[in-house]
């Protein structure tokens, strides 16, 4: 059964795997087409040994289910079939054992009545003879006999069960009594009296072999023993068998079984002698035998109601009984015989016999009892029993077979039943629980071969991000050891540059290299922030520093860029930004730069606003849902008013954490938005042709947001009305408490200013005339030269010329025109103060034009917020100071006409470094190249219209002048740099600190090669001595510098003269450094209105060193060994700005 | 003639000095400087740089010496020494002392006490070549005839 189970389970799991087979193929099948072969190579042998410790849990586990299952079973039916069949055996044992004890018990019954009966009939038959004693007659004989035959009925009649009793005497003479069972008669037998005289002997041979003697039968009413018949002789071998003294030789009574040809069964006969009185000798034997029919008859109804069979033998295994009708004597001819029980005619009798006599032979048991529960008899099983029924001298067995299907019939069926449906039961639970292990394990299955593959996963990616780590600091590395042969390769071009021996051609190609060269650094400095910020190790600083200056900066530097490309740049910050804020200046700068660059990069018309505000901490919210122009009026509300209130309030509110929005507005191409999240991803660009036009790399706004997230803000492209982009940024920065001054300090709305803005950039005209409007100054407006006539004409033609007034014009002069147009402005000169706005590529004409007349104020380009602060200051000052002259009649314009003249004379060739600057104006020409910022109590204005309308003429002379400056440039690289017969930096006096002599003495020598007035110092300290002894008498300094003029100038002298227009600092000193002197310089202007340009010399490459230079204070930036070009240029831009 | 031949090998001399890298575009720029007003002010910032490098190279030399290196001082040094090279154009003395710096940075003394040796090396070599030329100029005006502008190409 086992082996069959497992052999079942075998097969099961063979399918199930086969199938699990097929449907993995499948699956990997599909896997394949997805993933690349390697990959799936490596992940099949991955699947393959998973899948085989799979498999080998899972055989596990169902085995181990099938054993648990079997024992239980096993179990189960083991004890249901025990306890029933044990009590059913012990049940079916006392049964048998009844069964058999029954017809036993009869038989013992039968032997004890015919004992009664035959002592009985001995006593009475004793009693008889003894009171005949005397028998000396025949008649006495007779009476006797007659007495005797008398008793003998009574007993033979009153047992019915009695076969026969005999009498036989000793003379011979034989009385019997006989009932043939078969057809019911009784008849009376005895001997011939006459013969009996003469055999004496009681032989019963010589009885039965006389011949003599004659048997009379006689036939008796069975109940009263009258005669009814005659009697008849018989022949001996008819009679009856008549127990005789061979059967009592010893006098003691004996048993024994014989057979009659007149009943069927066997007859128990029984015989005992009578002694006469004296007790010596038997007088007569006295048989007795009884029929075992009853036993029989019992032992057939017992049979009937249990079935079965039973039987009885004598010890020697002569049948005595049976429980069938089978005849129990063999029907010979003779005399019938008793049959042995292995010769029955019924079947399982003799069976059963043959059984017992083959099992145990003659060897019975002592007890001879024998339990035999599984004899196996024809197809049958069988029970066998037999006991043993020890009587005197006629020992008997009694043997019982009961089919064993009658008593354990219904239990083995049940048994059998249990079996097979426990079975079947537990082949099912093992079928289920194997299905359910192949369904869980194939889940755990299923979960290893996933997580298999996420470890491989993580690995992989792990590999992946260790390598992008890797690629950062290698490009780290690389370009940081790229930067210094690029800073070479640049040197050595500027040197290639200022040789005067090159052809045009070369001069060109050169040029162009170096702007490669530069934009390669450039690239190379982006790399190198952009890996500083993702590998983490970008710290940013946390120093005050003054944000409104800084972006000032950064819109000038971006000014020149924009003028030549036609764009306008402004810059528009609100009144309430905090002056002084804590943070990395150089980032937020850097921040500022990239975004103002790539604006730059896409406008090629139009305007670029650098717009910020400060988000009041009380206003959080939804303040991105406010318009831009709510935004300027809510902001310009608030200060205004503050500015009356008690500052004290503002600087609590300023104490905290602020945030500062900022707006890049652009009117270029504009970037689609779907792309408005992608391009601050690295190396992402919103178009990729753009790259083609405009070049870049794309990291650019890449930098922008890590260092924007880095300071806690956030930077997003806004959607925008008309074309451009709209970058909105804020950032989170600290404002110290102490750094809240109040921006406006001179109340303009008193003063009755009325200002004429000539401005041809209406974006940047329109804001400032908001801003002046907001502060209470009258504001016209105008944006072309017949607009400016007009309104000058209006203004004073109609009005009074004593009336106060004060005008911006913005001047754009060109060849013939401007000296009409400066002279019609003239005109004005007396009644309104001009203001010159001039571009960096101003011609030295218009300049010298101007300086003749007395205008004196310019201002670079562009005009901003700080920018008109200091012209309206200046104009207010320099009117009340009027105002006092006016009582000492002093002419005025005389004065600042001679001192002028020198202060500015500036060169601007270092506008033509690079030729194609020069060839950029000639594109651009009819953009205005030149332009003043005019102010005075007149009003006069020069507007672009005039240079488009002669735009022809102009461009003629704008190449002829290209080629004069080039030759200039040349000549300025040789030894005279005079251009126009005069010193670039003549009259400058500027203070030079530097420890290194040899440095020392070259940038001495350079200055005054240039004209300029050098003072030199050995450190920090005594740069900050010298000055300080000078800023007292700064208002002399004109003067003195007048005077100078005409001396010859010496170093020594100049000691003796401690104005300075500029310093140059190397940042690097003993006693005290660059960056502690200027910041002490700085701290000593504070107040005094004055602002000293300071340049810093320094040998650090690093860009971060620049921004410290620029965050302490200091103007510009000049590395060493010092470029003669760009210190001259450096310092003329700041210079000339200043004066 | 003399003064021809003498101009021819100066000019030869200049060449190889940039050839050979010991000079660099700058030291073209002292020498535009030099005009009437300062006739002598090559030779003036050039022995002004031996003086100055003399110095600096004996503090380095006591500097690195010390038993416990002040990397901070030595930058200095090397600093300055880096600066006044750079303004005369001695290319290989500026060389070495980038390539010192970045050793002071990483603190490895060793690597300072061969580059100091590199220096003085550089140095030397350069005062030598500096010498030879200056002496060549010399005798080019006393001999009457004027120093040829170099050509850089």
């Amino acid at each position: 059964m086992a082996t069959k189970c497992m052999h079942v389970f075998d097969r099961l799991m063979f399918s199930v795997t086969c199938w699990k087979k097929s449907s993995t193929q499948t699956g990997r099948r599909k896997f394949h087409r997805d993933v690349e072969k390697e990959e799936f190579q490596y992940a099949s042998t991955q699947c393959l040994s998973s899948y085989y410790s799979v498999f080998v849990v899972r055989l596990a586990i169902m085995v181990m289910l099938a054993i648990l299952i079997g024992l239980l079973t096993i179990l189960t039916w083991h004890f249901t079939k025990i306890y029933t069949t044990k009590s059913l055996n012990s049940l079916a044992y006392d049964l048998r054992y009844e069964l058999l004890q029954r017809p036993i018990l009869r038989m013992w019954n039968i032997l004890n009545s015919t004992a009664e009966i035959t002592t009985a009939q001995v006593k009475l038959s004793e009693y008889v003879i003894r009171s005949h004693n005397k028998l000396a007659t025949q008649e006495d004989h007779v009476e006797m006999y007659e007495a005797m035959r008398a008793v003998t009925w009574a007993l033979f009649s009153s047992r019915k069960a009695l076969n026969s009793i005999t009498v036989k005497y000793g003379n011979g003479f034989v009385q019997a009594f006989h009932r043939d069972l078969k057809d019911n008669n009784t008849f009376y037998i005895y001997t011939d009296l006459a013969y009996n005289e003469t055999s004496e002997a009681l032989n019963d041979k010589e009885i039965h072999n006389n011949k003599t003697v004659i048997w009379y039968r006689e036939q008796l009413d069975p109940v009263s023993g009258e005669k009814i018949g005659k009697a008849m002789k018989i022949a001996p071998e008819d009679s009856i068998s008549i127990a005789g003294m061979s059967q009592v030789p010893d006098g003691v009574a004996s048993w024994h079984v014989s057979v009659s040809k007149f009943t069927d069964s066997p007859l128990l006969s029984a015989a005992l002698p009578v002694w006469d009185s004296s007790n010596k000798s038997i007088v007569a034997v006295v048989g007795v035998t009884t029929a075992l029919y009853s036993v029989e008859q019992l032992m057939k109804e017992l049979v009937d109601k249990h079935s079965g069979h039973m039987y009885l033998t004598s010890q020697k295994g002569y049948l005595l009984a049976t429980s069938t009708n089978d005849p129990l004597l063999t029907n010979s001819t003779k005399k019938p015989k008793l049959k042995m029980a292995v010769d029955c005619d019924n079947e399982v009798i003799r069976e059963g016999a043959m059984w017992l006599q083959k099992t145990y032979g003659n060897n019975f048991p002592p007890s001879h009892e024998v339990h035999v529960e599984n004899a196996r008899l024809g197809h049958q099983q069988y029970y066998i029993d037999s006991f043993f029924l020890n009587l005197k001298k006629l020992p008997l067995v009694g043997v019982i077979i009961l089919p064993r299907k009658h008593i354990m019939g219904q239990a083995d069926q049940r048994a059998f039943k249990t079996l097979v449906i426990l079975i079947s039961a537990s082949l099912c639970i093992i079928v289920i629980g194997c299905v359910c292990i192949l369904i869980l394990t194939n889940g755990v299955s299923k979960e290893m071969n996933l997580r298999a593959e996420l470890i491989s996963h993580l690995e992989a990616r792990r590999k992946a991000e260790a390598s992008s780590n890797y690629k950062s600091q290698f490009l780290a590395n690389m370009s940081h050891e790229l930067r210094t042969p690029m800073a070479a390769v640049i040197g050595l071009l500027d040197i290639l540059l200022s040789d005067d021996c090159l052809t045009n051609e070369q001069y060109a190609t050169v040029t162009q290299i170096r702007k490669c060269s530069t934009t390669l650094l450039r690239l190379l400095n982006n790399i190198l922030d952009l890996s500083k910020v993702e590998s983490g190790k970008l710290v940013l600083e946390d120093a005050e520093f003054d944000l409104g200056k800084e972006l000032e900066g950064l819109v000038d530097m971006f000014s020149v860029q924009c003028i030549n490309h036609n764009v306008e740049i402004i810059l528009d910050l609100s009144d309430d930004m905090p002056k002084i804020v804590r943070g990395d200046s150089d980032r937020v700068v850097q921040i500022f730069a990239n975004l103002i660059n790539n604006s730059i990069k896409f406008t090629l018309s139009g305007h670029i606003i650098l717009r910020g505000w400060c988000e009041n901490p009380n206003s959080y919210g939804d303040n991105e849902s406010f318009t831009m122009e709510q935004k300027k009026l809510v902001c310009s509300q608030k200060t205004i008013t503050k500015q009356h209130e008690n500052t004290a309030k503002k600087t609590s509110n300023n104490d905290k954490k602020m945030i500062l929005w900022f707006e890049v507005d652009d009117t270029g191409c504009g970037i689609d938005p779907s792309k408005w999240d992608s391009v601050f991803e690295s190396f992402e660009q919103a178009d990729l042709s753009t790259t083609r036009l405009h070049g870049g790399t794309g990291l650019g706004l890449c930098i922008v947001r890590s260092l924007v997230n880095k300071m806690g803000g956030e930077i997003k492209i806004v959607k925008k009305e008309g074309p451009g982009t709209l970058m909105r940024l804020y950032l989170r920065l600290t404002a110290p408490v102490d750094a809240t001054e109040q921006h406006c300090q001179v109340d303009f709305a008193n003063n009755n200013l009325v200002v004429l803005l000539a401005l041809h950039g209406n974006m940047s005209r329109l804001i400032t005339s908001k801003w002046l409007n907001k502060n209470g100054v009258v504001t016209m407006e105008a944006s072309e030269w017949n607009g400016l006539t007009q309104v000058l004409k209006e203004l004073f033609h109609a009005k009074t010329p004593t009336h106060n007034n004060d005008f911006d014009a913005h001047y754009s002069a060109h060849r013939d025109i401007w000296k009409e147009q400066i002279n019609f402005l003239h005109k004005y000169y007396a009644r309104a103060k001009f203001i010159w706005l001039q571009n960096h590529d101003s011609s030295n004409n218009v300049k010298t034009e101007l300086r003749k007349k007395g205008h004196i104020l310019t201002v670079n380009k562009p005009l901003y917020k700080a920018k008109m602060i200091h012209i309206l200051e200046d104009v207010i000052k320099e009117r009340n100071i009027e105002v006092q002259k006016k009582n000492t009649i002093t002419p005025r314009t005389t004065v600042k006409e001679s001192d002028l003249h020198e202060s500015f004379e500036i060169d601007y060739n270092h506008c033509d470094v690079a030729s194609s600057d020069g060839s950029d104006i000639s594109e651009i020409g009819s953009s205005n190249p030149s332009s003043l910022y005019l102010k005075s109590n007149c009003l006069l204005g020069l507007t672009n219209e005039y240079m488009e309308q002669n735009s022809s003429r102009k461009e003629a002379s704008v190449s002829k002048r290209e080629k004069g400056e080039d030759s200039e440039c040349s000549r300025v690289n040789g030894s005279t740099k005079a251009v126009n017969g005069k010193k670039s930096l003549e009259g400058l006096r500027i203070l030079l600190a530097e420890d290194t002599v040899v440095i020392q003495r070259v940038a001495t020598i350079m200055l005054e090669k240039m004209g300029a007035v050098v003072v030199a110092v050995g450190d920090g300290q005594q740069a900050v001595d010298a000055l300080n002894g000078t800023l007292g008498v700064e208002d002399c300094r004109k003067e003195s510098l007048l005077k100078e003029r005409n001396k010859e100038t010496s170093q020594t002298e100049i000691l003796s003269f401690p104005a300075y227009d500029l310093i140059l600092m190397d940042c690097q000193m003993p006693k005290m450094d660059g960056y502690e002197a200027t910041k002490e310089i700085r701290k000593s202007e504070v107040g005094s209105g004055f602002h000293i340009p300071i340049v810093a010399l320094t040998a650090h490459a690093m860009s971060c060193d620049e921004a410290k230079c620029l965050e302490v204070g200091m103007d510009a930036y000049l590395t060493k060994p010092i470029d003669f070009k760009l210190m001259e240029s450096t310092i003329l831009s700041l210079t000339k700005e200043k004066a | 003639m003399e003064v021809g031949q003498m101009q021819r090998q100066w000019m030869g001399y200049m060449k190889s000095l940039f050839m050979e890298g010991f000079l660099d575009g700058q030291f073209l720029q002292l020498q535009q400087l030099q005009d009437e007003n300062n006739p002598e002010f090559v030779v003036e910032v050039v022995s002004l740089f031996f003086e100055d490098s003399e110095r600096i190279l004996k503090d380095l030399s006591f500097a690195v010496d010390q038993q416990s290196v002040d990397f901070k001082k030595i930058d200095a040094h090397v600093h300055q020494f880096k600066g006044s090279s750079a303004s005369i154009g001695a290319q290989r003395v500026k060389n070495a002392c980038i390539a010192f710096r970045n050793f002071c940075e990483e603190q490895n003394i060793d690597a300072c006490r061969s580059c100091l040796q590199q220096v003085k090396q550089e140095y030397i070599h350069v005062k030598n070549k500096l010498e030879t030329l200056l002496r060549l100029e010399q005798q080019i005006v006393a001999a009457g005839g004027s120093i040829p502008m170099m050509e850089w190409n």
